[in-house]
């Protein structure tokens, strides 16, 4: 095993099987192309060819020297500090890899259970939107009772329900919420600053972007997300 | 003297015309605003901007774009030294040693150091630019076909391969995954779908712009928040003590030397600043005599990075206007404000609108001049963000970055792929990977495979006709040699164990 150790081998496994996939998918569109004898699937197949090789390379070199690699001066001197934030946090075992993906997978949940449980229900129009606000609150439910028990997970959730959330409910009614949620996720406990700075980032926002550039922000496609949004945009344009 | 008199009849074309002067002085602090602004860019700015130059005169619109150009790729650096959010790609060497300069309280040297160089890389280059657009570009167009350029984009990912990771194979593996991600979509010969997975969304490929401020901006979020969970966090310490002259001085070598290497980035269709900056990086670390000190907060890493950028704006130009092809992103829009006034750039612009060249030349040199002036003025302001503690600047930039994704498309969906970069780009970079890396792949990547395939059927699918093709020929074996010198050091020469400084 030389100085390779579980992590290294886990990693070297993650790419060799994401070449894999990506090799198996490429045949989806290994087509002729008349003027181009090569085709369409000869350069992603090189690249994913060359991510094999770079595995297997850096595989060796784990093997040769463990974890006590930079291969030169270049690359010593720019070595990311967020390896050691991570050591400090240990934030590295199994169990905080699977409550931090569990916690991902709440965002994923609302761009796709609505849809199925619509499709069963066979839900339209205002019944479909009863029915996403319902998910929403659950998984906002189920997001918030995991807060405490894995905080960087969280923060690396919020953003992405944040993005999940703004096609239904709109950049103008989530945004203070959202606002609130980051300081809080960020240690600030103080009720009077969070409203205060939320007020202060929102409205400046809306001030630059909304009134002077005129740039169209998501107003939401739920009632009563819609109304709001375009509420603000009337007033504020 | 003819290029005198015709800068000359620019500059009072320029400053005789209000209009011209509110938009002239608009895009310079819009551009280093937007540049300034942590999570959004000139391209911000610019796709914003891009519906309202329809209103303008042709002159003014593209004045406007260039103005922001050369104000934007500084200030970017701005954020890359305060924040470690390079405002753009071509920023990212910046914050190698810029943002470690923050941390030891010399944000002030650092910006101090960007605006001077970032002023005279991008003035001299505009000169060169009056004086050699026409032979340059007619060596250009007959010294760089396809091969030449695939062959400099291999040339330059190679060299881009040791910067910002852990290891050499994590540096390759991070520009592979950039590779890999500008592959989704439509293939540029055929238009065939890709890696699309039946989402209508990936036909169109993945912009570069939400990917961009995922791996950035919102990863730096992310890192600085796991810090904060975990009480390791430390501020940044202010300082506005910017650099003497003496100090200035000692780097001249240096600035030459970003001067020359961000000329030639930049001059070439499809490169541009990005390269340039991490060329220019690249060269001063190893002509350097002390390289174990670059990433650490030396003053040489953003003189050499900003000179280059900066220096590539002005040789961006060339090829817009000479060629019709654009450099980058912003040179890009340009195109479409020229196709917006039913014009097309290209060599029939010198002749049929002299004097709109001739603006937009003055436009730029006198952009470049006033870095000095507002850049010192904005700097001694946004500095003090630093002030602000970073749980109320962090929705901020979020929420900003936010607008800056859906801005470019309308589309919802960038917001996510915005966010999930940001996750993905957490997780490699605690592993030693380089986001830098990932998205200059992701920009040079698609270049890469369009002038492959045009090399190629140029070449009727002949490797050997490599050969014939000197400038070619030389690139890739220079890549060749880089990459098999990383991949021997990687395996037989003696380690050092990593160092531990921040960067990208």
């Amino acid at each position: 095993m030389g100085n390779l150790r579980t992590g290294h081998l886990v990693e070297g496994v993650i790419w060799l099987s994401l070449c894999l996939f990506l090799y198996a998918y490429s045949f989806e569109f290994d087509q002729n192309i008349e003027i181009y004898k090569f085709g369409a699937s000869s350069w992603p197949r090189t690249i994913i060819l060359l991510i094999a090789i770079a595995a297997i390379g850096q595989l060796f070199q784990h093997w040769k020297y463990g974890d006590d690699t930079s291969s030169n001066a270049m690359q010593a001197a720019n070595v990311d500090d967020a390896e050691d934030a991570a050591h400090e946090a240990h934030h590295e075992s199994l169990g905080w890899y699977l409550s931090t993906f569990a916690l991902l997978v709440i965002p994923f949940a609302y761009m796709r259970v609505p849809d199925w449980i619509a499709g069963w229900v066979a839900a339209e129009g205002s019944t479909l939107h009863i029915l996403r606000i319902v998910c929403a609150a659950i998984l906002i439910g189920l997001f918030l009772t995991q807060i405490k028990r894995n905080m960087v997970g969280a923060i690396l959730t919020l953003p992405l329900f944040f993005a999940a959330l703004l096609e239904d409910m709109g950049f103008y009614s989530l945004a203070p919420f959202f606002i609130v949620g980051v300081m809080y996720l960020f240690g600030e406990s103080r009720p009077k600053p969070m409203i205060a700075i939320m007020a202060l980032i929102y409205g400046l926002l809306m001030l630059l972007f909304v009134n002077i550039l005129f740039v169209g922000l998501p107003v939401g496609n739920i009632r009563p997300f819609y109304d709001i949004g375009s509420w603000v945009v009337t007033v504020l344009q | 003297m003819e290029v005198f008199n015709n800068f000359l009849n620019g500059t009072i074309t320029l400053f005789s015309d209000p209009l011209g002067i509110l938009i002239f002085f608009g895009g310079v602090i819009g551009g280093m605003l937007f540049g300034a602004i942590p999570g959004v860019s000139m391209l911000t700015l610019a796709a914003i901007l891009l519906p309202f130059t329809a209103h303008l005169s042709p002159e003014h619109g593209i004045m406007l774009f260039s103005v922001i150009y050369c104000t934007g790729v500084y200030g970017g650096a701005i954020t890359a030294i305060l924040f470690n959010i390079p405002g753009a790609p071509e920023n990212a060497p910046t914050a190698f040693d810029g943002y470690p300069m923050t941390q030891k309280g010399q944000a002030g040297k650092a910006v101090g150091a960007a605006v001077m160089c970032s002023a005279i890389g991008g003035t001299v280059s505009c000169i060169i630019m009056m004086i050699a657009t026409a032979p340059i570009a007619d060596w250009a167009i007959s010294a760089f076909g396809p091969p030449e350029i695939f062959a400099l984009v291999f040339f330059g990912l190679a060299v881009a391969s040791s910067v910002g990771a852990k290891t050499f194979w994590k540096g390759w593996l991070s520009i592979l995954i950039g590779l890999m991600i500008a592959v989704v979509g439509l293939d540029p010969v055929g238009g065939i779908e890709r890696y699309d997975f039946e989402m209508p969304y990936l036909l169109a490929g993945i912009h570069f712009i939400p990917v961009i401020l995922g791996f950035f901006a919102v990863s730096e979020i992310f890192v600085q928040a796991e810090k904060k969970a975990v009480g390791s966090y430390k501020a940044p310490k202010m300082g506005v003590e910017f650099p003497t002259l003496k100090e200035l001085l000692a780097h001249k070598v240096a600035v030459v030397r970003s001067i020359i290497i961000g000329f030639f980035c930049g001059i070439l269709p499809g490169i541009g600043a990005t390269l340039a900056a991490f060329m220019g990086y690249n060269e001063a670390v190893r002509w350097s005599k002390t390289p174990e000190e670059f990433g650490k907060g030396k003053l040489e890493g953003v003189i050499s990075s900003e000179t280059a950028n900066n220096a590539a704006t002005g040789a961006a130009m060339i090829p817009l206007l000479a060629l019709g092809l654009p450099g980058g992103a912003l040179t890009a829009m340009m195109v479409g404000v020229f196709q917006m006034h039913d014009m097309e750039p290209g060599p029939l612009v010198f002749i049929n609108s002299a004097d709109l060249v001739w603006v937009v030349f003055a436009a730029m040199f006198f952009a470049n001049i006033s870095i000095i002036f507002v850049g010192y003025l904005e700097t001694k302001t946004i500095i003090n963000l630093l002030r602000i503690p970073f749980q109320f600047l962090a929705p901020m930039i979020l929420l900003l970055a936010t607008v800056g994704a859906y801005a470019v498309r309308g589309l919802t969906i960038d917001v996510v792929v915005m966010f999930l970069a940001g996750v993905i780009g957490f997780f490699l970079r605690r592993s030693g990977y380089s986001v830098a890396g990932i998205v200059l792949g992701l920009i040079l990547g698609k270049i890469g495979e369009q002038t492959f395939a045009q090399a190629m059927q140029m070449l009727h699918f002949e490797w050997s006709g490599y050969f014939d093709r000197p400038i070619a020929l030389g690139l890739l074996l220079a890549g060749f040699a880089t990459l098999g010198g990383s991949i021997y050091g990687s395996f037989f020469k003696k380690k050092k164990p990593a160092a531990t400084d921040p960067a990208i």
